[in-house]
């Protein structure tokens, strides 16, 4: 017998189960962040007319630089043994200059009014390298065209494995034994910025910015960067670091005029709190329940 | 009533939290995906256990064994379990644990899906509470004759401990979705956090009602207060362990690792959310056992 009181629990107990699957089906509002100077098709492939200029500059990190944090190796002795003074890299800051910030052009208008996101570009033979030594990524940052092949590598006396966890780009995950030999992969899809983990030593992290075209660039030691081969244009420069959250990126309109070369300087730190956040831009579940993380 | 059989019984389920500890602290790792492999880990039956490879490789380990002590139960009760109900549960079970293998399998070939994830999460959950039921089944308490007591008030309690167990299994689903959503390095998607907490308040103002109602209508049925007394203690433990896990979890994407804290407290919130559902389904099986109406809606595998 089922007296009205039962009816009144049993329908709360539905309504609950219901409120929390819907929750855990809902879907994180999507910016579409990610994309850079090719979210549109590309028709037209890009014939270099000899005019091109560049876009260099200095990246800067003001105020107090947080410390780096010391990593405990120990679970991997291989680790330990190799590299005893593991780091986080998050901020390797020189006289006020900041490393591994990768700069890229999002998008923008060349010189004749075209959209650079309306060219297509010849992908580069060179291998992107990715070494996993000493139990980090060397390098840190780096970038890559669509296409263009990564070289991976595995330097040190431990297994590792390598494991993309990209949003617009296929998950990928391969184990990588000492004295295996190299791994390439490619990605085809641009995403700024694709993180790369390793699973077995969780503290391993590397960024590469996969961009449509080759106009992108990682700052050295001493912050500085250039990007070689841009053709005339005006064009909205995105510097991003890593950081809180996801990252975080900062954008720059520059003119870039024939023949000559355009100043793009950008500054991080306590100074930039107010910059926007890549956070936002790729919330923690971006599908859910077919979602990958 | 075969002692043997009970403490085989036992044996699983103690093998079974055991590997529901070992699978929350490859979640806490962050190992899941620590070799591309499976069944093997980087093409080994046994490789260097270094690193992460230690918590994904022993989680198999240890799942395997417990594959294997599923099958010898379902033998064992073939062998001298009467009650074909009984029989059936642990087929069941065994069906269970094959089937969360495989799941686990797929949590590795597709680089954790969340919903395969979560899925994998749930049944363990269900797997464990299948060990938990068979080892109430099989003991001499369940099989002793008793005498059976009429329900009262309203809201039949053994409705109400149904309820108390449905309710925290769906939370059980939200807390597997919820941590399966984010890894150690990023933070928490605040819905679900939010459908958690909502959750926890169902579980706590569902299963708060039926051990108050045992204890208001049945205060010497010592059969069905003392199950209530430990869910309660269990509950208040499991709330103040889902609050420390939230606070480590909040601070843990700024760790350069997953930290102890971070790991011994989530691993724990999984635990004792296992321990309140195995507690509040040994409550609803007595609640079925001894409470009667006149026209029984509800019939569980008896002696």
């Amino acid at each position: 017998m089922v007296t009205r009181n039962t009816k009144s629990w049993l329908v709360l107990l539905i309504a609950l189960g219901l409120f929390g699957l819907g929750s855990a089906c809902s879907k994180s509002p999507e910016s579409g962040g990610n994309s850079n100077a090719g979210s549109t098709a590309a028709t037209k492939k890009f014939v270099a007319k000899g005019n091109e200029g560049s876009i260099a500059g200095v990246v800067t990190y003001t105020g107090a630089v947080p410390p780096a944090k010391k990593i405990d190796a120990s679970a991997d002795p291989a680790c330990a043994s190799k590299n005893p003074n593991l780091e986080t890299e998050e901020n390797l800051v020189k006289d006020g200059k900041l490393a591994n910030v990768f700069v890229y052009i999002k998008d923008g208008t060349l010189a004749d009014g075209s959209k650079i996101s309306a060219y297509s570009f010849d992908v580069p033979a060179t291998e992107v390298p990715l070494d996993q030594n000493g139990c980090h990524y060397v390098p840190h940052v780096s970038g890559a065209q669509v296409g263009q092949k990564l070289k991976i590598t595995n330097s040190d006396p431990t297994q590792h494995n390598i494991h993309f966890t990209p949003k617009n780009n296929d998950d990928w995950n391969q184990s990588q034994p000492n004295g295996a030999p190299p791994m390439t992969h490619e990605f085809k899809r641009a995403e700024v910025l694709v993180p790369v983990k390793c699973n077995q030593h969780p503290w391993m992290k590397a960024y590469i910015g996969v961009t449509k075209h080759p106009y992108f660039a990682v700052t050295k030691a001493d912050g500085t960067f250039e990007i070689k081969g841009v053709p005339p244009g005006s064009y909205n420069v995105v510097a991003w670091h890593e950081g809180p959250g996801n990252g975080t990126e900062k954008p720059m309109q520059v003119t870039v005029p024939a023949n000559g070369a355009a100043k793009a300087d950008f500054s991080f730190g306590a100074a930039t709190a107010g910059a926007k956040s890549s956070l936002e831009m790729m919330p923690a579940i971006e599908v859910p329940m077919a979602g990958r993380h | 009533m075969n002692k043997g059989l009970h403490r085989f019984t036992l044996l699983v389920t103690g093998a079974t939290f055991f590997l529901l500890i070992a699978g929350a602290l490859v979640t806490s790792n962050d190992a899941g995906l620590a070799t591309s492999d499976w069944p093997l880990s980087n093409g080994q039956v046994f490789p260097r256990m270094v690193g992460n490879l230690f918590w994904e490789h022993g989680h198999r380990m240890i799942a395997t064994s417990v594959g294997l002590l599923t099958i010898a139960l379902l033998i064992y009760l073939l062998l001298k379990e009467r009650r074909p109900k009984v029989v059936r549960l642990g087929l069941f079970a065994l069906l269970a644990v094959i089937a969360q293998g495989l799941l686990g399998g797929l949590t590795v070939k597709l680089n954790l899906p969340l919903i395969v994830s979560a899925a994998h999460a749930t049944l363990a959950q269900l797997f464990f509470c299948t060990v938990v039921g068979l080892s109430v089944l099989t003991s001499a308490g369940w099989q002793r004759e008793r005498e059976t007591v009429p329900e009262k008030g309203g809201v039949p309690l053994r409705f109400l401990c149904l309820a108390a167990a449905g309710t925290i299994f769906l939370q059980l689903i939200l807390g597997a979705t919820l941590r399966h959503s984010a890894p150690w390095d990023h933070y928490l998607p605040i819905e679900l956090v939010l459908a958690h907490i909502a959750g926890a308040l169902a579980v706590t103002l569902i299963l708060g009602a039926a051990a108050f109602t045992v204890f208001r209508r049945y205060p010497n049925q010592g059969y069905l207060t003392n199950p209530a007394k430990i869910a309660l203690g269990l509950l208040s433990f499991q709330l103040l362990l889902g609050i420390a896990a939230y606070l480590t979890r909040l601070a843990s994407p700024t760790d350069p690792q997953p930290l102890n804290p971070m790991i011994a407290i989530t691993v724990a919130h999984v635990a004792c959310g296992a321990l309140v559902f195995a507690t509040a389904i040994v409550l609803t099986m007595r609640a079925f056992r001894v409470l009667r109406v006149s026209a029984p809606a509800f019939e569980l595998a008896t002696a």
